[in-house]
């Protein structure tokens, strides 16, 4: 047997190893469009309502609405985009056993935060509503990641981060939500495309 | 295949019964289609490299219902997980001596 063989037998047992474990059809871009109009979005609140802080239930209740849209289109966006790459790349898209576990282990963490957030809010507690979605989103993308591109969870420790410092401040909501799903995203998508789709 | 190797497995000589073992290392358990199209090949091809990981003991089949839909997955047993680090072992070791 060559060295070079021995070598490819090695790659190729470790690509069928990650191939039928982890979902590799997230795409970058949609990435990157999700950070754009989540900057936007939080721009478009900040000057209707000319503040960082969201300190009034009206305020409350219309950065609630537009943000549970923006999260609903983000991921229409990123699931269509993964159906058009995984059909483009010839990878596996059906809810199969490591489909199913991605989206386990994504959706419980950030629906337990969902549901702390809620709570908050129905009690008019809203001082920390914005450092828990980035803390819950964060916990989700690390604990996610396992099941598809690693690399996510270096996004996952920065929304983290983000979210703890948020904790200790007052009135910056709008500001972290614009760095957290905003800047971060963009920084990530174009990290992530550069690294994993260029070469494609 | 030149030389014949101290620990390679002749098991796993075969790039489809490499595919088969390398999956289920990495899953706790694989149902036929999955496996099928993940290794891009026929129903009778599949079934008959796994009946022979499966005489190894390599591999346990598991055959059950779903509603009435038959549904066969297969799972690593420890004796196979054993093979398997065993002949990655070998061929890693056999790179490093030839560096």
């Amino acid at each position: 047997m060559e060295n070079k063989e021995a070598l490819n037998t090695l790659n190729d047992i470790k690509e069928m190893m990650e191939r039928s474990s982890k979902f590799k059809a997230i795409s970058g871009l949609s990435i990157l469009i999700v950070g754009i109009l989540a900057s936007l979005v939080s721009a478009y609140i900040y000057f209707f309502l000319g503040d960082y802080s969201i300190n009034t239930p009206t305020k409350w209740r219309i950065t609630t609405y537009i943000t549970v849209s923006l999260l609903v289109v983000a991921f229409f966006i990123v699931f269509i985009m993964a159906y058009i790459k995984a059909k483009r790349h010839n990878l596996r898209f059906t809810l199969d056993a490591t489909m199913r576990r991605l989206l386990l282990n994504f959706f419980i963490p950030l629906g337990a935060g969902g549901l702390l957030c809620i709570a908050l809010l129905m009690q008019h507690r809203y001082g920390l509503v914005s450092s828990i979605t980035l803390i819950f989103y964060g916990l989700a993308l690390i604990n996610s990641s396992h099941f598809s591109f690693p690399a996510l969870r270096y996004l996952g420790y920065a929304e983290l981060v983000l979210g703890l410092i948020d904790c200790f401040l007052v009135d910056y909501a709008l500001l972290t939500w614009f760095l957290g799903f905003g800047v971060l995203h963009i920084v990530f998508g174009i990290i992530f495309i550069l690294k994993y789709e260029r070469s494609k | 295949m030149i030389a014949h190797l101290d620990g390679l497995n002749k098991a796993f000589e075969s790039k489809i019964r490499l595919g088969i073992m390398s999956i289920l290392m990495a899953n706790e358990s694989v149902d036929f289609t999955t496996l099928k199209s993940l290794l891009e090949l026929t129903d009778g091809n599949l079934a008959s490299h796994a009946r022979s990981l499966e005489e190894l003991d390599y591999i346990r089949c598991e055959k059950k219902f779903i509603g009435r839909k038959p549904n066969t997955s297969y799972s690593i047993t420890d004796l196979g997980r054993a093979a398997f680090s065993a002949h990655i072992q070998a061929l890693a070791s056999f790179i490093n001596t030839q560096q």
